[in-house]
C-alpha cells in the first residue's frame, strides 16, 4: 500500500489549482512574472499527483480504493410516505473516484493545463484575472473527470463554461465577444439539455433504500454507482412495469423514456464533441480565443463531450447505443470527411486545425460505434492522443503568431529557415495528426478502424478515405508555412525560446511514448473497458 | 548454426542510434555527421553480411522473435522480426547500398549547410527500411512501411525552400498514401478473417497454402488486390506512378538509395512476403502480371522522350519495377526477387553516376552535356557497365534476371512476353540515347569545365559496377542456385534458347539504333518529331496522366470543398446566426442599459435559462 491510499489524493488533485488561485489573488496585479510563475507551479501540483496516481494505479482494483465521498446537502422531500418508508430525501454528494477511463483523462488535463500555463507566457494584459479564470477552469475540468455524482459533474461542467467564457471574451482576438457569446449560447443549451436528462435520470434510477431498523430511508442521489446499478438490474424498480410490480411505479423508465434520455445525452454531449452540424461554435473559439486557452479547449474540453457520451450515453443505455451504432458510425464518418474536406479549403491555419479537430473527433465516434473492446479502446486512445497533438499544434500556433503576427497561410512561408526547431516540431505534430505510425495518432485511428471493421465494413472503408484526405490538408498547410521560399520580413525572426521549447518537447515526448509503447495507456483502460464490455455483451445477448 | 540470425534485431538499431546521435548533435559537427552516419550503416552491413554467410548452407532455419505490442482482451497486436533467406538477402542489399550512399554523400553533399540533417534522415530511413524488411507480420510491416514513406517525403523535400521540391514531397506522400489506404483495409480484412486474428507471415502462409478453405476465394482476391494497391503506390506502378519522377527533386544520392534500390522495391517485397495469398487467387495474379507488364512498357516509352537525366532514370525504375511485378504475377517469385536484387545494384550505380555528372556540370538536361567520356573516365566506364546491365546485355547482371522473367512470360503468357521484349528494346534504346548524348560527341556549354568527381564519390561507383557485373551469376539458365536458396526447394534450370537469343537481339538492336541516331548521327534526331509531333509531345508529357488527375480528382475535390464551405457558412451557420442575432440584440439592449457589460448579461441569460429548466423539471420531485 502506498502513501497515496492514506491521503485524499483525488481531492488534492482537484483542489490544488484553487490553492494556486488564492495565491494568485494575493499577489500584486502588475507583477506579471510572479503571477505567471505562481500559476505554473499551481498546475504542476495536480500534474505531479496524477502522474504518481497513474503509476501507482492498480489496474485490477479499478481505482476503488481511491473513492472519496462526503454528503454535502440533504434535502428532505415533501413526498407522501408509504408503508415502511420513514423519509424521502435528496442527497447531494461530493463523490470523487477514478477508473481506467477517467484516470488517463485526468492526467491529460493536468498535463495540457501545465503546458498551457507555460504558453500563457504570451498573455499581454490583466494577468491576475487571467490566471484566476485559468486555474478555476482547471479545477472544473478535473472535477468533470473525477466526479462520481451527476450533479457534481454538472457543477464542474458549468464551471468550465463560465471560466472559458471569460477567457475567450476578455483575452481573445478581434471578434472575441461574439465568439464568447456563441460559445456560451451553444454550450448553455447543451448543458440545459444535459441537466434535464440528469434530473430525469435521478428521478427514476437515482435512488437507493437505506434500511435503519424497521424504517427505511428513501434516498435520491446522483451517484453513478446507484444509477448504473439500478439501470443494469432487471429486478430494480426502474426496469419493472406496474403490472410486474403489482403497484403504481413512479420509477419505471419506459422504453420511450430511455430513448428520449439517450438522444438528449447524445445531443448534449454531441454539441461539445462537436458532432456535425453542431460544430460552428468551436470554429469561432479556435480562431478567437488566445492560443493557450485553445490548447485547453481543443486538448481537453472537447474530450469532455466524448467522455460524457461514453460514461452516460453508452454505459447507461447500451441497448440504445447498440441499436444506434450505425447512426453513431455515420455521424463519425460525416465528421471525418466533412472536417477533412473543409480543412483543405481554409486559408487560416487556425481554421484548418479547427476543422481537423472535427475530423479527428469523428474517429472517436467510430470507436464508440464499433461496440467492441478494440473500438472502445481506440476511442479512448484517440481522445488522449488528439488532446496531446492538438495542444501541441496550438502551442506552436501561439509562438508563431507572436513572431509573424499572422496565421494566414498565404502570408506565411519558408519559416523552416529562420525557425528550424519550431518548424520541425510543427511538421512532427502534423505527421502525428495524420496518423504516422510511431506517433500516438496512428494507434487511436488504427484501433478505432479495426474495431468498427468487424461490424461495418463499408463505413470503415469510407472513413479510411479520410486518412488520405488528412494527409492532403495537413501537408498542404504545414508545408505552406514551413517549406518554400522565405518571406523577407521573416528572416530576422528567432527560433523558440527555452520556455517555449520545453512544453513542445514534453508534449512531443508523450506523443512518441504513446505511439511506440501504447500499452502504457491501453492496459490502464483495459480493466474498466473490459468490465463495461461484459455488461454490454450481456445486453447484446439479452437484446 | 544460425547464431548471427538471432542478433538480427541489432541491425536496425545501428542506424537508429546514428539518427538519434545526429539529431541530438544538431547542425554543428559537420564532419562527425558523415562519420556517424557511415559507421551506423557499415555496422549494419557487416552484421547483415555475417547473417547471409551463415545462411548460405542448405536448410537454414528461419529465426523469429515477436512481442505483444497492444493487448486488448483476447486480441493481441504484435511486433516482431524474422530472418529468412529472403529477408537476409534484402538486409544485405539495403545496408550495402545505404553504406555506399553514405560514403558518396560525403562528397556530393559536402557544401550543403544541412549535411548533418541529411545524414540523420538517411539513417532514419535505413532504420525504417531494415525494420520493414525484418518485420514478421503485416502490422509491423505496415508501421515501417509508413515510416519509410515519411523519410522519403523528408528527403525529397530536403531542399525545402524550392517550391518544386515542396510540391514533389507532398505529392510523393499523398499518392503513396492512396495505396497505403488500400493496404490498411487489406490488413483490417485479414485481421477479422484470419484464424485467431493472426497477421504474421508464417500463419498467413499456412492458412493460404494449406487450402483449408478457411477464407473464400472472393475474399482472398479482395485481400490480395488491396495489398497489391499498397504495392502499386510504393513501387510506382501505373496508375500511381506519378510521384516517382517528381521525387527526383530530392538530392541524387537519395534517388539512388530510396527511389531506385530499396524503398520502391518494398512493394515487390511485400507481395513476395504475402505470396501465398496471391497464389490462391488467379484473378489477383493476373492483375499483378498485367499491371506490371503495362507499367514496364508504358514507362519505358516515356523514358525515350525525356531530357532530364534523372527523370529518364526514374521512368526506367518504374519500368523495371513493372518487370518485377510482372514476374510475380506470372508465378515466378524467383524472377521478381532476382530482378529486384540485380536492379538494386545497377540502378543505384546509374543514379550515383548521374549524380557524379550533375555534380560536375550543374545541369540535368542531357542536351546540354556531351563529351564527358574523356573528362570523367571512372564515371563514364562505370555508367556504361550500369547501362549495359540495364539494357540486358550478357554477361552483365540485368541480362540474367530479365531473361528469367521473359522465360516465365513465354511459358505462360505470350502476350506479356512480347510486351516484355518491346520494353527491353525501349530500355536499350533510351539508355544508349542517354549514354551517347552525355558521354560522346562534342562538349556542350555546361560540360566545358567538367572534371572527375572526388574519390568518395567514385569509390561507390566502382563497388557497384563490380556488383552490376557479377550479381547475375547467382542464377543462370543453367544453374538455379538463387531460386532454390530463396525458396528452400531445388529448382530446375530454366534455360530457353529462344528467350536468350531474342532478348540479346532486341538489346543490341536498341543500342545500335541509339548509336545510329545519337552517336554516329547518321539518322536525323528530328525525323520523328517532324513526322509525328503529337507522339513526341504525348511521350514528353508522360501521356498526360498528371493532367488527367488534375481534371478528374483534384478539381472535383476542390469544387466539393467550395460547395461545402458555402454550405457550412450559410446553411449550418445560418441557423446559428438567427440564434446569435437574438442574443446579440439582448446583448445590445443590456449594453445600452449597463455600460458595456455584455458578457455578464448574456451569461446571466443562459444561467437563467438553465434555472428555468431545472425549476420546471424539479417540480416532479414535489407532490
Amino acid at each position: 500500500m502506498s502513501i497515496l491510499h492514506d491521503i485524499p489524493v483525488l481531492s488534492l488533485i482537484l483542489l490544488s489549482p484553487l490553492l494556486g488561485l488564492i495565491v494568485v489573488l494575493l499577489l500584486p496585479k502588475h507583477r506579471s512574472s510572479w503571477l505567471k510563475t505562481a500559476a505554473f507551479i499551481a498546475t504542476l501540483i495536480p500534474l505531479a499527483l496524477s502522474l504518481w496516481l497513474y503509476s501507482d494505479y492498480d489496474k485490477q482494483q479499478s481505482g476503488a480504493p481511491f473513492d472519496e465521498q462526503l454528503n454535502w446537502v440533504e434535502v428532505p422531500l415533501n413526498k407522501e410516505l408509504q408503508n415502511g418508508v420513514s423519509e424521502f430525501m435528496f442527497k447531494f454528494q461530493y463523490a470523487l473516484g477514478i477508473d481506467g477511463l477517467s484516470l488517463p483523462l485526468v492526467l491529460l488535463t493536468a498535463l495540457v493545463t501545465a503546458m498551457a500555463a507555460l504558453a500563457a507566457f504570451h498573455v499581454k494584459k490583466r494577468w491576475k484575472s487571467f490566471f484566476v479564470w485559468f486555474l478555476l477552469l482547471e479545477t472544473g475540468m478535473l472535477g468533470v473527470f473525477l466526479a462520481r455524482d451527476v450533479f457534481l459533474f454538472f457543477v464542474f461542467f458549468e464551471i468550465t463554461l463560465i471560466a472559458m467564457y471569460f477567457l475567450i471574451g476578455i483575452w481573445g482576438y478581434h471578434n472575441r465577444e461574439r465568439a464568447a457569446n456563441q460559445f456560451l449560447l451553444y454550450n448553455g443549451i447543451g448543458s440545459a439539455i444535459m441537466l434535464l436528462a440528469f434530473v430525469l435520470l435521478v428521478n427514476t434510477a437515482g435512488f437507493r433504500i437505506e434500511q435503519i431498523g424497521e424504517q427505511a430511508n428513501f434516498i435520491y442521489s446522483g451517484s453513478y454507482a446507484d444509477i448504473a446499478r439500478n439501470m443494469a438490474d432487471p429486478n430494480a424498480w426502474v426496469n419493472m412495469s406496474p403490472e410486474q410490480l403489482d403497484m403504481f411505479n413512479p420509477f419505471q423508465m419506459t422504453d420511450t423514456m430511455q430513448w428520449v434520455l439517450f438522444i438528449m445525452l447524445l445531443v448534449a454531449f454531441g454539441i461539445k464533441l462537436p458532432v456535425f452540424p453542431f460544430h460552428t461554435w468551436m470554429l469561432k473559439v479556435h480562431t478567437e480565443a488566445p492560443p493557450s486557452v485553445v490548447m485547453i479547449h481543443s486538448g481537453v474540453l472537447l474530450k469532455m463531450g466524448a467522455y460524457g457520451l461514453l460514461r452516460f450515453g453508452v454505459m447507461l443505455f447500451p441497448e440504445q447505443a447498440r441499436d444506434w451504432a450505425v447512426v453513431l458510425a455515420l455521424l463519425g464518418v460525416v465528421n471525418i470527411l466533412y472536417g477533412a474536406v473543409l480543412a483543405f479549403r481554409q486559408q487560416e491555419f487556425k481554421l484548418v486545425l479547427a476543422y481537423s479537430s472535427i475530423s479527428h473527433m469523428g474517429i472517436v465516434l467510430l470507436g464508440l460505434a464499433a461496440f467492441n473492446e478494440i473500438g472502445l479502446q481506440g476511442a479512448v486512445f484517440q481522445l488522449v492522443s488528439h488532446g496531446l497533438i492538438s495542444a501541441l499544434l496550438f502551442l506552436i500556433v501561439g509562438s508563431m503568431y507572436e513572431r509573424t503576427g499572422t496565421t494566414e497561410l498565404s502570408k506565411l512561408g519558408g519559416l523552416a529557415r529562420s525557425m528550424p526547431f519550431m518548424s520541425g516540431v510543427l511538421l512532427t505534430a502534423g505527421l502525428a495528426s495524420l496518423g504516422l505510425p510511431g506517433l500516438s495518432g496512428f494507434v487511436g485511428e488504427f484501433l478505432s478502424l479495426l474495431g468498427l471493421f468487424e461490424s461495418m465494413r463499408w463505413l470503415t472503408a469510407a472513413a479510411v478515405l479520410g486518412v488520405i484526405l488528412t494527409a492532403v490538408y495537413v501537408l498542404r498547410s504545414v508545408l505552406k508555412i514551413t517549406f518554400g521560399p522565405q518571406h523577407e520580413k521573416y528572416s530576422p525572426l528567432k527560433d523558440a525560446r527555452l520556455i517555449e521549447a520545453i512544453p513542445m518537447i514534453v508534449l512531443l515526448a508523450f506523443i512518441l511514448l504513446l505511439g511506440c509503447y501504447p500499452s502504457v495507456l491501453t492496459d490502464t483502460v483495459q480493466y474498466s473497458i473490459g468490465g463495461l464490455f461484459e455488461q454490454l455483451l450481456a445486453t447484446r445477448a439479452g437484446g | 548454426m544460425e547464431m548471427y540470425s538471432q542478433a538480427a534485431w541489432l541491425i536496425p538499431l545501428f542506424p537508429l542510434a546514428a539518427f538519434l546521435v545526429l539529431t541530438a548533435l544538431g547542425r554543428s559537427f559537420r564532419r562527425a555527421g558523415v562519420f556517424i552516419g557511415s559507421i551506423g550503416s557499415l555496422a549494419a552491413f557487416a552484421l547483415s553480411l555475417l547473417i547471409v554467410i551463415d545462411r548460405l548452407g542448405a536448410n537454414a532455419v528461419d529465426y523469429n522473435y515477436a512481442f505483444d505490442w497492444i493487448r486488448i482482451g483476447d486480441y493481441t497486436l504484435r511486433i516482431g522480426f524474422e530472418v529468412t533467406n529472403l529477408t537476409a538477402m534484402m538486409l544485405v542489399v539495403v545496408t550495402l547500398v545505404s553504406f555506399l550512399v553514405n560514403v558518396y554523400s560525403a562528397g556530393y553533399m559536402k557544401n550543403d549547410e544541412r549535411i548533418t540533417v541529411f545524414y540523420g534522415y538517411v539513417a532514419l530511413f535505413t532504420f525504417s527500411m531494415l525494420g520493414l524488411v525484418l518485420s514478421d507480420n503485416l502490422l509491423s510491416l505496415y508501421i515501417f512501411w509508413e515510416l519509410v514513406g515519411v523519410c522519403s517525403f523528408l528527403l525529397v523535400g530536403f531542399w525545402y525552400s524550392k517550391p518544386k521540391a515542396r510540391a514533389a514531397a507532398k505529392k510523393a506522400f499523398i499518392v503513396t498514401r492512396i495505396g497505403d489506404a488500400g493496404l490498411l483495409i487489406g490488413i483490417l480484412l485479414l485481421f477479422w478473417y484470419m484464424p485467431n486474428h493472426a497477421l504474421d507471415f508464417t500463419t498467413i502462409q499456412s492458412v493460404f497454402d494449406g487450402q483449408t478453405g478457411a477464407i473464400t476465394t472472393g475474399i482472398t482476391t479482395l485481400i490480395a488486390l488491396l495489398i497489391f494497391l499498397g504495392a502499386v503506390g510504393k513501387s510506382g506502378q501505373f496508375p500511381l506512378h506519378v510521384w516517382l519522377p517528381d521525387a527526383m527533386e530530392g538530392p541524387t544520392p537519395i534517388s539512388a538509395l530510396i527511389h531506385a534500390a530499396t524503398m520502391v522495391a518494398a512493394g515487390v517485397f511485400l507481395i513476395a512476403r504475402t505470396y501465398d495469398i496471391f497464389q490462391d487467387s488467379a484473378a489477383a495474379m493476373e492483375t499483378v502480371a498485367y499491371v506490371g507488364g503495362f507499367t514496364a512498357i508504358f514507362a519505358a516509352t516515356v523514358a525515350l522522350a525525356q531530357n532530364d537525366i534523372k527523370r529518364i532514370l526514374a521512368y526506367s525504375t518504374v519500368s523495371q519495377l513493372g518487370y518485377m511485378m510482372m514476374a510475380l504475377g506470372l508465378h515466378s517469385l524467383t524472377g521478381g526477387i532476382f530482378h529486384l536484387f540485380t536492379h538494386a545494384f545497377f540502378k543505384a550505380l546509374l543514379f550515383l553516376g548521374a549524380g557524379s555528372i550533375i555534380h560536375a556540370v550543374h545541369t540535368q538536361n542531357i542536351n546540354e552535356m556531351g563529351g564527358l567520356g574523356s573528362k570523367m573516365r571512372v564515371t563514364a566506364w562505370t555508367f556504361a557497365i550500369g547501362a549495359l546491365a540495364l539494357s540486358g546485355i550478357p554477361p552483365f547482371s540485368g541480362f540474367w534476371s530479365k531473361d528469367m522473367i521473359l522465360t516465365a512470360a513465354l511459358e505462360t503468357n505470350p502476350l506479356l512476353f512480347v510486351v516484355g521484349l518491346a520494353g527491353a528494346f525501349c530500355t536499350a534504346l533510351y539508355m544508349s540515347r542517354l549514354f551517347f548524348l552525355v558521354f560522346m560527341g562534342k562538349p556542350k556549354s555546361a560540360a566545358a569545365g567538367a572534371h572527375e568527381s572526388p574519390a568518395t564519390m567514385t569509390f561507390p561507383l566502382i563497388v557497384l559496377a563490380v556488383l552490376a557485373i557479377i550479381a547475375g551469376f547467382v542464377e543462370t539458365p543453367w544453374n538455379g542456385w538463387f531460386g532454390s536458396w530463396l525458396s528452400g526447394e531445388p529448382e530446375d534450370a530454366h534455360g530457353s534458347g529462344v528467350v536468350i537469343i531474342a532478348s540479346i537481339a532486341v538489346g543490341l538492336l536498341g543500342i545500335y539504333l541509339g548509336w545510329l541516331v545519337y552517336g554516329k548521327g547518321s539518322v536525323s534526331r528530328t525525323v520523328i518529331a517532324e513526322r509525328l509531333p503529337w507522339l513526341v509531345k504525348l511521350l514528353e508529357r508522360s501521356y498526360y496522366v498528371d493532367e488527367l488527375y488534375a481534371a478528374v480528382i483534384v478539381k472535383p475535390l476542390k469544387a466539393i470543398g467550395a460547395a461545402l464551405s458555402v454550405f457550412d457558412e450559410y446553411v449550418v451557420g445560418g441557423v446559428v446566426r438567427v440564434a446569435g442575432a437574438a442574443t446579440s440584440s439582448v446583448g445590445r439592449l443590456s449594453a445600452r442599459l449597463q455600460n458595456g457589460q455584455v458578457q455578464t448579461y448574456s451569461l446571466a441569460a443562459v444561467i437563467g435559462f438553465v434555472i428555468i429548466v431545472v425549476a420546471i423539471v424539479g417540480r416532479r420531485f414535489l407532490p
